[in-house]
């Protein structure tokens, strides 16, 4: 069976038992529900309009055409046969377990007894574990859970912050709005004092974190949905860049970072564009890789690389 | 056409499930019209079919005989208790943290799963209001297009074969007894045992080039008492210092080596000594070149080697 066909037959199975016992529910909220769209609910009613234990009135299921299409909302009956939905599938179980242990690694302590509580539950009414696990990146635990108490008495946090792309370190008072999960890393996205702008800070990178007894200035809801970043690094046409050829060796890099391949022909190498945060990283990077990595350009970068190279060598040879 | 299948299903699946007795194949097809529409074999195809696809989607169908005196026919029906959702409760932190592990999957995922699991959940009466926490907000996704097929077969013990290309860019063919799948840094992880090897592997979803093949039927192989695929999954992040070495850093700079350094202390005004543990020195020399003259190795012998060599490669390339 299709991927397809079997998610539809679980969504509408899943619904006969849900609108009996939320009689009039807007087809908006029941598409919002299911995360598909009202065109899609509206078909899958039709449909189950279709069924039922028999073919005579009263045996098949019966939807409130009227007011489906006068006011958007469901009314459905003569579906007694089926009061409760069917247990959880393997997949269902498995994406609410795996969720579930992957907020585990994120939780502060004091977060844990619920979500093994519900863990427990879950695992003893599907009677097996799923066969899906996450490892997210180890975060000193006193930070996290000072951020995480910030975040939930709606506090504002000092923080000593290290920033690994211009090397240097800072201290700045904010105003926590979430903490997340992008790439595998754990961020928080705060209202930053010192910048006056939003601000994503990585939580392995944050060195001290003082939980202050002032409340939040601006909190998250005041912020416009625009400013909340959604995604951390999209390269735009003001992203530094640099092109580079890779010995083969590092043709890994092309998957680690925001690179494209480029189409030109160089023996033996590939010759990539490369995105970095800030000038310094990608100096940085070159640098690492130096042998590995050749930089074509930008002119700037290729010199900048030789000169560090030269005056750190002298502080060997001198 | 798909259609008309998901009606058939769902006709099947509600008439098995509101009778109280065994119904007999001749009864079935007389109460389902595409069935009775169909010519014999045509039937006999389409129902052996729907019957292991709701077997697929977990529903269980019970075969017995209709009658306890006249054994002669096989009947068919679902058990309410067998399909059905128990009372389930949860606390009202349980139930939240619930309804926040629903907003973990992105579509490309499990998100529409976790979303049925939830209505199917609500539909209990078990009472989702999120807001009763604030956690960190964890993304998962799935955008490997491999996932699908291979979560599939490791939840039903399926061995599976596929063409994989190995980091150093050559294709091979691989056939695999699926344990289950972890997530390390955003990627998806296939862990088994691979047959051609004899030995438990760990595969990149991404580097799966060929669509998964099914090699056998569910339940072919049992997956080994104990496994864990983090054990499995160890092998992807580096090994546990065990050298150390002392290096001279510009005061405020190399910020990423201090915040993992042993300790530091200051030279002068303008130099500290800060002392790193390490695994690796390859690692460790390209994270120190990388700071150019801001940071230098004091000892051990070897890593200054190592540095001195990648920064003789970088001038090189002087044009």
């Amino acid at each position: 069976m299709t991927t397809a066909t079997s998610e539809r037959l679980v969504r509408m199975l899943a619904m006969v038992p849900y609108l009996q016992s939320n009689a009039g529910l807007p087809v908006a909220d029941l598409a919002a529900t299911f995360g598909v769209s009202e065109a899609q609910i509206t078909k899958d009613l039709s449909v189950l309009m279709m069924t039922g234990v028999g073919e005579y009135h009263g045996e098949l299921i019966d939807i409130d055409l009227g007011a489906l299409e006068r006011d958007g909302v469901v009314y459905l009956r003569d579906a007694d046969f089926m009061p409760r939905p069917l247990k959880l599938t393997t997949r269902e179980a498995s994406a609410l377990i795996v969720a579930l242990r992957t907020l585990r690694q994120a939780a502060a302590g004091d977060q844990l007894p619920a979500i093994d509580g519900a863990l427990a539950k879950l695992e003893g009414a599907v009677g097996a574990s799923a066969p899906v696990d996450v490892h997210l990146p180890a975060v000193d635990r006193r930070i996290k859970d000072t951020v995480l108490s910030a975040l939930s008495r709606g506090h504002q946090l000092d923080l000593e912050y290290v920033t690994d792309a211009r090397d240097d370190r800072s201290t700045r008072r904010v105003d926590p709005w979430r903490v997340f999960t992008e790439q595998g890393q754990l961020y928080l996205s705060a209202w930053c004092h010192r910048a006056t702008d939003v601000r994503t800070f990585r939580l392995d990178r944050i060195v001290a974190a003082q939980e202050t007894g002032d409340p939040v200035e601006r909190p998250v809801d005041s912020a416009p949905e625009s400013e909340i970043p959604a995604a951390l690094f999209t390269p735009g046409p003001d992203t530094p860049y640099a092109v580079l050829d890779l010995e083969p060796e590092a043709l890994w890099l092309v998957d680690a970072y925001q690179a494209d391949v480029l189409d030109e022909a160089v023996p033996g190498r590939t010759r990539v564009r490369l995105y970095g945060s800030d000038p310094s990283w990608l100096r940085r990077l070159a640098l690492r890789h130096a042998g590995l990595v050749h930089v074509v350009e930008p002119r700037d970068l290729a010199d900048a690389v030789v000169a560090q190279a030269r005056a750190a060598l002298a502080a060997y040879d001198g | 056409m798909a259609q008309r299948k998901t009606e058939r299903l769902m006709n099947l699946f509600f008439l098995l499930l509101a009778s109280n007795q065994y119904l007999t194949k001749e009864q079935i097809r007389a109460s389902i019209a595409e069935y009775r529409e169909s010519g014999t074999a045509a039937f006999e195809r389409k129902f052996e079919r729907d019957k292991d696809e709701l077997r697929e989607l977990g529903i269980a169908i019970e075969t017995g005989s209709r009658d306890a005196y006249f054994d002669d026919e096989v009947g068919y029906r679902i058990r309410r208790d067998d399909a059905e959702l128990p009372d389930l409760s949860f606390t009202r932190e349980e139930a939240a943290v619930i309804g926040l592990a629903a907003q973990v999957w992105d579509t490309a995922g499990l998100a529409g799963e976790s979303a049925t699991a939830v209505v199917k959940l609500k539909s209990i009466g078990v009472d989702i209001d999120t807001d009763a926490m604030r956690m960190v907000e964890p993304r998962l996704s799935a955008h490997e297009p491999a996932f699908d097929a291979v979560l599939t077969a490791a939840t039903r013990r399926i061995p599976v074969g596929f063409g994989y290309r190995r980091a150093d860019g050559t294709e091979t063919h691989r056939e695999v007894e699926p344990w289950g799948l972890i997530s390390v840094r955003d990627r998806w992880y296939l862990g088994g045992y691979d047959r051609d090897r004899q030995a438990p592997r760990l595969f990149r979803l991404s580097r799966v080039t060929s669509e998964v093949s099914e090699l056998g039927a569910p339940g072919s192989y049992e997956v080994p008492e104990g496994v864990n695929l983090r054990d499995l999954a160890d092998a992807l992040f580096p090994p546990p210092p065990t050298e150390a070495a002392v290096l001279r850093v510009r005061a405020g700079r190399a910020q990423s080596l201090r915040r993992t350094a042993e300790r530091s202390e200051p030279v002068d005004e303008q130099t500290d000594r800060v002392f790193v543990r390490y695994a690796s020195t390859r690692v460790l020399a390209g994270e120190v070149v990388s700071f150019g003259p801001d940071v230098i190795v004091e000892s051990p012998e070897s890593l200054r080697e190592a540095v001195v060599a990648r920064l003789r490669a970088a001038i090189e390339e002087a044009p």
